[in-house]
């Protein structure tokens, strides 16, 4: 890192943070505060809802995804652009109409005060330790390859975050999201076209492409249906579908991006913006990690990608077979690097039987490549149990690292930094919605607006000081991210099931909808505890419970009052 | 929604109402969305048969 990197990520960083204040100056009332006093166009929802989304991690993560598995993860994406027009159908008019400020407001008028203390709760729970791995898990990454301690960087970015959200509220969450996401994308497309321009003389980005293609990276689609398969055709459509749906209609940090807009059609075309563009962006980032996947077909990649683990290999009681490994792999990469050399040069000359032999020895020297990892990871557990066996989040920063220009590796790292700014702030503003709204407002009526804002501010820090409390405590206990990550899908699909109850089905009542809500639960624990089922599934498993269940219970019951009725 | 519901849950001066700034309706819109996505999984079916 130069001083022109150090100097462009933290004043980019720093004029994110005085936007963000900037923005939200002129912030006064709750309205303001909690969502944005519903006045943001299409544009800044559509941004604000994908940057949102879209975490330090998805820019970290997805390229490293592409170089180790390809285009599969595309699929997960499918059922999305679906589920916005569910929800523009169903979900943004009732909420804009009923003027609420959570979703979880709406249960209580549609069901009973139950209904909605059970799903502001579950959220409050959820999306509580999810921003303290929102702030870890880049915090992790950003550690290792440069050498932090990662408890001041996960105090870094909370502290970041919670400077403008807290004093801005929603205003402020909204605007920064519209600048930074437009950066960060540029920024993408910006490096995507370096690493293109990175691939040796006389190697250009359709014959990356095709050496990518014949290593099985361009393996974009599978329409075998097999719900134990997590990326397939089917299991974007039917189970993302079902889990884009929970997301965006019943998670606070998304329903509170889009209950800024204007109005109903603002809103409506902001998130039909989202589901236009997200699977391209998706293909698109998946696609960078393709061209760095191809670009080291050339260049000498390392063993292990995540430094700190190849070192403790390196350093530990199995050095010297780690050592052979590295030379076998080395001697691989030349083997591989030479073919790849051939393939392109067979390609020029449409020599169809000279393509067939080159690509048959990148193939070999690529199986080889798989192997030594392979045994490589065995190492790596051999050597401390707990370790990170998957390097898939430090491909594509330590690429950017290595072999970008000055300057704009700073770029780069405020962008992930940025990144992962957006999605905490959103979850923040969408936790200090919950807890004024949902909690506190019941508990204390009729106290002024200017109260209320300074209680929100308070909730905002408190909820920050929980997610980093919570980022340090997953520093020790790895495992748990995995662990909440389940826990969270585990949730989803029943929140999801009493929301689309409430839509859907107007004979339906509170106590049935309670009670197919818990059966539901049950049968989604069983399914995760009993069966090897995709987490996708359970969303579409656990909302079809509660509405069936729901809707037995309530057979002959008379229709409800209108107040009630959507 | 029925012309039963009270005033705040029907369609009003929030919007609900008002076309989209392209296409004309919201059923058209919708339908675009559904169709971009049909057409990129079929590019995605054409770039995986082309390479497998």
């Amino acid at each position: 890192m130069t001083p022109l990197d150090w100097a462009v990520w933290f004043g980019t960083l720093g004029a994110f943070v005085a936007y963000g204040i900037w923005r939200g100056r002129a912030t006064r009332d709750l309205t303001g505060y909690l969502v944005a006093g519903r006045s943001m166009p299409w544009p800044a929802v559509a941004l604000s809802v994908m940057a949102t989304q879209a975490s330090a991690i998805t820019f970290l993560s997805t390229p490293g995804q592409g170089f180790a598995d390809g285009l599969r993860f595309v699929q997960f994406y499918f059922g999305l652009p679906l589920a916005m027009v569910v929800l523009c159908v169903t979900a943004i008019p009732i909420y804009h109409r009923l003027k609420v400020f959570t979703a979880y407001e709406y249960l209580e008028r549609r069901f009973d005060a139950k209904t909605r203390t059970l799903a502001s709760s579950l959220f409050l729970l959820q999306r509580g330790l999810a921003a303290g791995l929102t702030i870890y898990a880049p915090a992790l990454i950003l550690s290792v390859l440069l050498g932090w301690d990662v408890r001041w960087v996960c105090v870094l970015l909370g502290g970041l975050v919670a400077v403008a959200t807290a004093w801005g509220g929603s205003r402020a969450v909204t605007h920064s999201h519209f600048l930074q996401f437009s950066i960060i994308m540029a920024t993408m497309v910006l490096a995507f076209a370096l690493v293109v321009r990175s691939l040796p003389p006389g190697v250009g980005w359709l014959d990356a492409t095709a050496l990518a293609g014949r290593l099985g990276k361009l393996n974009a689609l599978n329409v075998a249906f097999d719900p134990d398969d997590r990326y397939n055709l089917w299991s974007g459509l039917i189970g993302g579908f079902f889990l884009q749906l929970s997301y965006f209609g019943t998670d606070q940090s998304q329903v509170g991006r889009y209950l800024c807009g204007q109005s109903v059609a603002q809103s409506r075309l902001g998130l039909l913006f989202n589901g236009l563009f997200k699977i391209p962006m998706q293909f698109g980032i998946l696609f960078l990690g393709i061209m760095v996947f191809a670009f080291y077909l050339f260049a000498p990649a390392p063993l292990f990608h995540n430094p700190v683990e190849a070192r403790r290999v390196a350093a530990g009681p199995h050095g010297v077979e780690w050592q052979a490994l590295e030379a076998r792999h080395a001697g691989a990469a030349e083997m591989r690097a030479e073919a790849a050399r051939d393939y392109v040069a067979a390609r020029r000359d449409a020599d169809e039987r000279a393509i067939e032999a080159a690509g048959r020895t990148l193939e070999s020297a690529q199986r080889e490549i798989g192997e030594v990892r392979v045994q490589a990871t065995e190492l790596i557990r051999a050597t401390d149990p707990g370790a990170q066996t998957s390097d898939t989040n430090y491909i594509f920063l330590g690429y950017v690292l290595r072999y970008l220009p000055v300057g704009i590796v700073g770029l780069v790292l405020a962008c992930i930094f940025a990144a992962s700014m957006n999605s905490t702030s959103s979850e923040l503003n969408a936790l200090a919605s919950t807890t004024v709204v949902d909690v506190y407002k019941r508990l204390h009526r009729g106290d002024t607006d200017r109260h209320e804002v300074k209680v929100s501010r308070f909730a905002t820090l408190g909820w920050t000081a929980f997610a980093v409390a919570f980022a340090e405590y997953a520093s020790r206990l790895g495992s748990l991210i995995e662990a909440v990550n389940i826990l969270g899908s585990l949730f989803y699909g029943t929140i999801l099931g009493i929301f689309l109850t409430a839509f859907l089905l107007p004979r339906v009542g509170g106590t049935p909808v309670f009670v197919g809500a818990l059966v539901a639960q049950v049968t989604v624990l069983a399914c995760f505890r009993l069966t090897g089922i995709s987490f996708l599934w359970y969303n579409l498993i656990g909302c079809a419970v509660v509405m069936v269940v729901g809707r037995v219970l309530s057979v002959g019951r008379a229709r409800p009052a209108a107040a009630t009725r959507t | 929604m029925s012309a039963g519901d009270p005033p705040e849950l029907r369609a009003s001066a929030d919007g609900s109402d008002e076309p989209p700034p392209i296409l004309g309706s919201w059923r058209r819109l919708y339908t675009l969305v559904i169709a971009v996505l049909v057409v990129i999984i079929l590019l995605l079916a054409l770039l995986t048969r082309a390479y497998a």
